[in-house]
């Protein structure tokens, strides 16, 4: 930490929640009882592309314990579209009777029980006036053009394009990346509950607020009229960031039938009615001296998208910066299909970016016949190549090296396909991480009792990274408390604003926003403790004085324990509201968080510095000779991300990250139907993710970084970097065990034959 | 139709549809939510619960066919104040989950995988722990909580 002595942050601590969620007392938006509850069940569409010309209804209507059937002809201008956090437009479902994709939703069953629904929703037969759809890239009708410069930029930096002409070593290749779904274990479900003119919403959210917001737009409500209710989410990476149609549909029924309405979309649901991370293709071209110095870097992508959207995720933004090279040019088309509106989903825009320039730098060192840590050794620069500004820090080769140690790497022979183990091939691949260090407002309550103890509100979010513990370390540390008397409330939108609990941002912009507010604690102790006529610390300076250990105390050694100094101010309570602006963001962000709105500074948009973490993934894989199977045996990645707050939760996410990029490699992908633009594998036995047996011993270095300038209190963000150039690693690793290189995932056995 | 549910040595007498699973019944029915409902299709394993102590999926039985069986859910391990179960205690000593939402079926798993006999090494317990899925991707630490439970479940 940069300032000071303080010791509770940074050592490992069991989850404040952890007897919650072991005994099953953690309350999900999903496990939310309400009274006598009505049951929805979605209908879908069965085409991609169309109209519906109308229902039959006869037999849905007969289903006993019937309710009510909602449909464009009778609710359709009950609310309006839902404003994605990103892309502009998106798809409607109710408010049209146009169908945009395949498993859209065209209407809600309503019934006395979830069996009725269901038989209901199976009952409703749809008259569609279907068009041909458009599936993915290369499908007949599909509409590409250049993505505008807006929410995203493309880099142009020297003459990329003559550089590359005249390098004396070049890669020039094409990669893709598969649909993805993020599948978290808890089901998309919404429960709406009407009070008079009030609504509450149960719903697994990384953003109260913005689901808040954005469903009083929709419902032309007054936000302050609506509360939205997630203490704990099962699960998100990225799929509950923005608010999607369903929501503002159940509120609707809810407030028809003057009864709590209960919403629990199926599996397959899932996958049509939220957002994905959208398919990508790309082009890289690499020029680089004999001795390895890049000369050229050019990228474009292409990123598939619904019809409206301009949803995209440019990760340009960060493959343009992660090496020393004086001609960069990006680019990056969208390509609009017949799908619903893709979104956020884990290291938007790196885990499928990088991957391409991760697979392309191994090439490169393959042909400069180097060590592929060597070449971005050779690289490596403290200063961002795309815009010139210095890294706040960035510890890309102390990752390197402490993972290539931890890792053996040195005894690797570099020529493919000659490290063998009976009858499996032996490859080992590794790949550079990186990924922002980004920060968003946040606002928290602090109320320090009489009896020692700290209450600490803010609308944050648990997605499993662990935000109640962290926010209660932070609290601890900074009033001097044991962990153990600091209660946390989080999940609402009663409670002091927080924005989206994504791009690793959370975890930065609230405890920032706790330490300050427990900052203005610590002042009144110290104002009324310096300023008292009796007291052991009267005539001190109150800046010097900190709280640990249960008191406040000065540099001398003198000190007042904790009742005591907080008796000189209150007999009550001691309550600090604080509001943490990030540097780079104007005051009034707080107010766009309040409003529901995305407010984030972000690693690559700062004017001071370039913040972004950095981390390095080293992999083994192995092919068996026959049947061509690959397993993943072990792993090693170290990061280094700044200050970490809990290593004992930083090291799960850290760890869970890398699955997933072995995940992304070997296992994840959706399928579509071509010719019905429709998702084939819309569960999750057939959507493939790893199992237990998949795992085996991944292991997580933290590499220690302090960083004074990208926030006060050091914290770059750790949920994403773990996934990132995992893909890579491994498709590095199976080059180097076969000498095949799969330049498009995710890798299959049919791929090694 | 009317049942008798047996649920952490609790009777419960309700009406139920003739399709209501015993997820359904209870999560819905009996306010029994540490019971978590992931798939409705047998897939994940989020909704296991102890039947007579084996594991089975509450997704995939009916509840009218639960009727005979000692039903235990994450609720019957431990209450309010209670000490933990081992696999418990394990699983939060060993930061076996993040989200948590999989944990209560994890947790009944593991404590049947372990009674089965099907916990004697690492290589077993990712065996036999593989119809629960994680998304989180905890696996390691689960089992490295399994491993830690067991040896407080069979003694040294």
């Amino acid at each position: 930490m940069p300032d000071g002595n303080q010791t509770i942050i940074g050592q490992p601590a069991i989850r404040i929640d952890g007897r919650a969620k072991v005994t099953g007392m953690a309350r999900y938006a999903s496990d939310e009882v309400v009274a006598n509850p009505a049951h929805a069940f979605l209908v879908t569409s069965a085409i991609a592309r169309g109209r519906i010309r109308g229902f039959r209804l006869d037999a849905a209507r007969a289903v006993p314990g019937i309710l009510d059937i909602l449909m464009h002809g009778n609710v359709g201008g009950e609310a309006e579209k839902p404003k994605p956090m990103s892309g502009g437009d998106t798809t409607t479902t109710l408010e049209s009777d146009r169908v945009w994709h395949d498993g859209q939703i065209i209407a809600v069953v309503l019934a006395e029980s979830f069996e009725a629904a269901r038989e209901a929703a199976h009952k409703v037969e749809v008259d569609y006036e279907a068009e041909p759809p458009s599936a993915t890239f290369g499908s007949p009708g599909v509409e590409e053009e250049v993505r505008k410069a807006g929410e995203h930029k493309d880099y142009k930096v020297g003459d990329a394009e003559a550089s590359f002409a005249v390098a004396e070593v070049k890669v020039d290749a094409r990669y893709g990346t598969p649909t993805q779904h993020h599948n978290p274990i808890e089901l998309f479900t919404t429960t709406c509950e009407w009070r008079g003119g009030k609504l509450t919403v149960y719903e697994p959210s990384q953003f109260v607020y913005g689901l808040r917001g954005s469903l009083a737009k929709q419902l032309r409500m007054d936000p302050g009229d609506i509360h939205v209710v997630s203490r704990f989410v099962g699960g998100a990476f990225g799929s509950r960031g923005g608010i999607t149609a369903r929501t503002a549909w159940i509120a609707v029924a809810a407030r028809r039938l003057n009864r709590p309405v209960r919403l629990v979309a199926t599996r397959d649901q899932g996958f049509t009615i939220v957002t994905y991370r959208a398919e990508t293709r790309h082009h890289i071209q690499l020029g680089a001296t004999r001795d390895g110095r890049l000369t050229a870097l050019r990228h474009e992508g292409w990123e598939v998208t619904s019809r409206p959207s301009e949803y995209n995720v440019s990760g340009t933004e960060t493959t343009a910066r992660v090496y020393a090279c004086p001609n960069i040019l990006t680019k990056v088309n969208i390509v609009h299909a017949d799908r619903n509106t893709p979104g956020f989903m884990r290291a938007p825009p790196e885990t499928p970016y990088m991957f391409p320039l991760e697979v392309a730098m191994d090439e490169l060192a393959v042909a400069l016949n180097m060590d592929p840590v060597e070449l971005r050794r050779i690289n490596d620069t403290q200063t961002d190549p795309a815009t010139g500004k210095p890294y706040s820090s960035r510890s890309l080769m102390p990752c390197f090296d402490q993972a290539a140690e931890r890792f053996g790497w040195k005894g690797r022979n570099p020529a493919p396909g000659t490290m063998r183990d009976g009858d499996w091939q032996v490859g080992w691949g590794c790949a550079t991480a990186a990924y922002p260090a980004n920060i968003g407002p946040a606002a928290a309550r602090v109320t320090l009792t009489l009896e020692g103890k700290a209450r600490v509100q803010i609308a944050a979010h648990d997605i499993g990274t662990g935000a109640y513990t962290v926010i209660a370390i932070t609290a601890a540390d900074r009033l001097g408390l044991e962990i153990g008397k600091v209660v946390v409330e989080l999940g609402g939108s009663e409670l002091p604003a927080a924005g989206l609990a994504a791009g690793s941002s959370h975890t930065a912009g609230i405890c920032n926003a706790v330490a300050k507010a427990c900052e203005g604690v610590r002042q009144r102790l110290a104002q009324a403790a310096v300023t008292s006529n009796d007291g052991p610390l009267a005539g001190q300076d109150p800046a010097k004085l900190t709280l640990s250990a249960g008191a406040l105390r000065a540099p001398g050694g003198a000190a007042e324990d904790l009742p005591k100094a907080l008796a000189r101010v209150t007999t009550g309570v001691l309550e600090v509201y604080a509001e943490n602006i990030p540097k780079g963001l104007p005051p009034e962000s707080i107010g766009k968080v309040y409003q529901g709105q995305m407010a984030m500074s972000r690693g690559h948009s700062r004017e001071d510095a370039t913040t972004y973490t950095f981390g390095a993934q080293f992999v083994e894989v192995r092919v068996h000779a026959l049947t061509r199977e690959v397993r993943v045996p072990r792993a090693v990645g170290a990061f280094a991300a700044g200050t970490i707050v809990n290593p004992l939760t930083a090291h799960s996410q850290y760890m869970g990250g890398m699955i997933w990029g072995i995940s992304a490699a070997l296992h994840e992908a959706t399928e579509i139907d071509p010719h019905a633009a429709r998702y084939v594998n819309d569960n999750i036995a057939e959507y493939l993710m790893p199992v237990n047996a998949d795992v085996r011993s991944i292991e997580v270095i933290m590499v220690p970084e302090q960083d004074a300038q990208v926030n006060p209190l050091g914290i770059k963000g750790i949920g994403e970097i773990g996934i990132v150039g995992m893909n890579a690693a491994i498709s590095n690793a199976v080059w180097h065990a076969t000498g095949r290189r799969i330049r498009d995932l995710p890798i299959r056995i049919e791929d090694l034959l | 139709m009317d049942v008798l549910l047996k649920v952490n040595g609790t009777e419960h007498r309700l009406a139920v549809d003739v399709r209501t699973t015993l997820l359904d019944a209870l999560r819905e029915r009996l306010e029994l939510t540490g019971t978590k409902k992931g798939c409705d299709l047998g897939q994940c394993g989020a909704c296991t619960v102890l039947l007579d102590g084996m594991r089975v999926l509450s997704c995939f039985t009916l509840a009218v066919a639960a009727q005979e069986a000692e039903i235990t859910t994450i609720e019957g391990l431990a209450g309010e104040n209670k000490p933990l179960h081992p696999m418990q205690k394990a699983f939060l000593e060993q930061d076996a989950y993040q989200c948590g939402y999989c944990t209560p079926g994890q947790i009944l798993s593991a404590i049947a995988c372990v009674q089965e006999g099907h916990a004697n090494s690492a290589d077993q317990i990712r065996e036999y722990m593989s119809g629960n899925l994680c998304r989180c991707a905890a696996y390691p630490k689960i089992v490295a909580a399994v491993q830690q439970a067991k040896l407080l479940m069979e003694g040294p």
